[in-house]
């Protein structure tokens, strides 16, 4: 049986001028019996590294086709205007944070109207993964991350993934209103992935997170394929408590100029980068690592506040 | 009259950003008054000028009442509204949510926490605020229902409305929620409109922060008197939507009384002039808020209508 491509407008709300604000879907179905997949990306404008990630997923199935079973949907865009323009926010007027909008409302605002479509098109999918990325200035690991209150049951899930990391949030306000809260607090497996390292290509860092979400199918039965082995259960450093993550911060403004450090394991007093101020030509501030362990977010060069994250570090077990 | 630099952000391409307080009398903490929060909190801005600017009258006149301390700390955000950006601009930040703040967070989470720590320390607060949504609202106060507020308090403000709204869970990182949960009695005062100054609408809420110092005993001035308020919660708002898009022409305006099936604005389709929807009330009552367009994206809340009061 042939896999069949559909692409479909799941919700739309008309803009002032001739022009549809719409989140599309792309399906890819086997026909064949397994579960449902679902892949999201775009909810923030600013990041980019989800079309590339979606894409290479969309590509791979095409090029094998006989190894899929069940469906697999793709919405890559579901902010576009944010997208286009490279605003985090949802511009149409109004300015909001989308991943603060869900679960939404069938009676609300156009925002509120687009995330509960978005929500009922994926509700009752074995497993729903949302794609998100570092932000401008600032280089992050590939990572899976879930809320505590789904922590037992999803941190066994989410090692299939394949990620250099699993980062539990604190129970935080904020996150109530996101996609995968919303999905998870509806009875729908949901989690977020992180991934945008500076340092390399984008194609590569993609290539790492595709392998990890094939690997993931082959364990839902989704796909036949060759995958990558699934690393073993503590292979996988998981962060679960704020006491784990050290949140390096910089004093003073400035110019960062960084080390390469993201990825490696750091020594407490190593240097992570330098403020520098270039009207007076004088270094600010030597921020150093507070504490050892593995730095798996770190600022990329730019200008600095007081209070800017520097870089985070999941402190060494003790 | 005291003025102070409540907390400094340094700033590498520019001038620090100096967040300034007003301070009048002496002892207890009675009263604060917060204004603008988002660079684009104009009215907000100009309430709270008239504000610093009427209490250095009263002070000198001996209107202030022995033991009563009452603050005004007119923006939060003067770096923004020098630029012309309504965030946090080096974060993106709203500082709106991120009380109470943190002072080894993030530079916009530090900035809530160093005004949290001045502003939990008084019995009453007031914030003047904006809505997400440009447009006007009937002069009223807002009050979070966090189990710990006060609406009957709210009433002194002598304003039309008192509003009690439920926090959603996104409310939650809200100065007023903080506020109120740290045993502040606060009150968010909504005025008109937010990017320009609204004379009418400004005075109106002057006057009820004036009478609200008054009676609760911190100064002693002369004052129009105010409405008696009728407390309000969402249950009694109705909500009119743009069923299309378009440009949109308003021919009711805040505050005004409808009847039901009464025309409300025409949606135009923006290129060629033709009416695409005549938005009418569902019932009668008072345009509690009124969306300022231009433009309409389908399915935009556009008026609240206040009923059954
Ligand atoms: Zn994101």
């Amino acid at each position: 049986m042939p896999v069949t491509k559909e692409i479909t407008k799941i919700a739309s709300a008309s803009l002032p001028f001739e022009e549809q604000w719409a989140i599309r879907r792309c399906r890819y179905a086997s026909g064949l019996a397994g579960g449902r997949l679902c892949i999201a990306a775009g909810t923030h404008g600013d990041e980019m590294m989800g079309q590339l990630i979606c894409f290479q997923v969309a590509d791979r199935i095409q090029r094998e086709p006989e190894s899929l079973r069940g469906t697999v949907d793709i919405y890559p865009m579901l902010n576009p205007l944010g997208l286009d323009i490279m605003e985090r926010m949802v511009p149409a007027g109004i300015r909001l944070d989308m991943n603060l909008a869900f679960p939404g409302n069938p009676q609300g605002t156009p925002l509120e109207i687009l995330c509960h479509a978005v929500m009922q098109d994926m509700l009752g999918a074995d497993l729903v993964l949302d794609v998100h990325a570092s932000t401008h200035y600032k280089s992050e690991l590939y990572e899976v991350r879930m809320n505590e209150a789904d922590a037992d049951r999803l941190i066994p899930k989410a090692r299939t993934l394949c990620p250099d990391l699993i980062w539990v949030y604190p129970e935080y306000a904020a996150y109530g209103s996101s996609l995968t809260s919303a999905l998870c607090a509806a009875g729908t497996d949901a989690l977020i992935l992180e991934a945008d390292e500076r340092r390399r290509k984008p194609q590569e860092i993609a290539a790492g997170v595709v392998s990890g979400i094939f690997c993931k199918m082959r364990e839902l039965g989704l796909w036949t394929g060759e995958t990558q082995q699934a690393p073993a259960p503590e292979a996988i450093p998981v962060v679960r408590t704020k006491a784990e993550v050290c949140r390096v911060t910089c004093c003073n403004p400035g110019v960062y100029v960084p080390e390469d450090r993201i990825g490696t394991e750091v020594r407490k007093g190593d240097l992570l980068g330098t403020v520098v101020d270039a009207c007076e030509g004088v270094v600010r501030e030597r921020v150093t690592a507070p504490a050892s362990g593995l730095v798996f977010s770190q600022r990329s060069y730019s200008a600095v506040y007081p209070g800017t994250l520097i870089a985070r570090i999941r402190k060494e077990p003790v | 009259m005291k003025k102070e630099v409540l907390y400094t952000v340094p700033s590498y391409f520019r001038d620090d950003m100096k967040i300034l307080s007003y301070r009048f009398g002496k002892g207890e903490k009675s009263c604060i008054i917060l204004g603008a929060l988002r660079g684009d909190e104009v009215q907000q801005l100009y309430v709270c000028a008239r504000l610093v600017s009427f209490l250095r009258d009263v002070e000198k006149e001996g209107g202030i009442l022995p033991g009563r301390t009452v603050t005004v700390i007119p923006t939060a955000i003067g770096a923004s509204m020098n630029v012309g950006t309504r965030l946090w601009a080096p974060e993106n930040m709203d500082i709106n949510r991120c009380f109470p703040g943190d002072a080894a967070g993030s530079t916009t989470e530090r900035i809530a926490d160093g005004l949290f720590s001045t502003l939990k320390l008084y019995r009453y607060g007031i914030q003047l605020t904006s809505f997400y949504q440009p447009g006007s609202f009937v002069p009223h106060v807002r009050v979070m229902d966090t189990g710990r507020q006060n609406p009957e308090l709210g009433c002194e403000f002598g304003l039309p409305y008192v509003y009690v709204r439920k926090p959603r869970i996104t409310d939650k990182t809200t100065l007023n929620y903080a506020w109120q949960l740290s045993g502040t009695q606060a009150y968010s005062l909504y005025a008109g409109k937010t990017h320009e100054i609204d004379e009418t609408a400004a005075e109106q809420t002057l006057r009820a922060i004036i009478r609200f110092l008054n009676t609760r005993g911190i100064i002693r001035s002369e004052n129009s008197p105010g409405h008696t308020a009728s407390v309000i919660t969402e249950g009694d708002l109705t909500q009119v939507s743009a069923g299309a898009a378009g440009l949109l022409r308003r021919v009711k305006f805040a505050g005004a009384h409808v009847r039901r099936g009464e025309q409300l604005a025409f949606l135009l389709n923006p290129s060629d002039g033709s009416v695409k929807e005549v938005l009418k009330t569902p019932a009668t009552g008072v345009l509690f808020f009124v969306q300022e367009g231009p433009f309409i994206t389908q399915y935009s809340p556009v008026f609240q209508v206040l009923t059954g009061k």
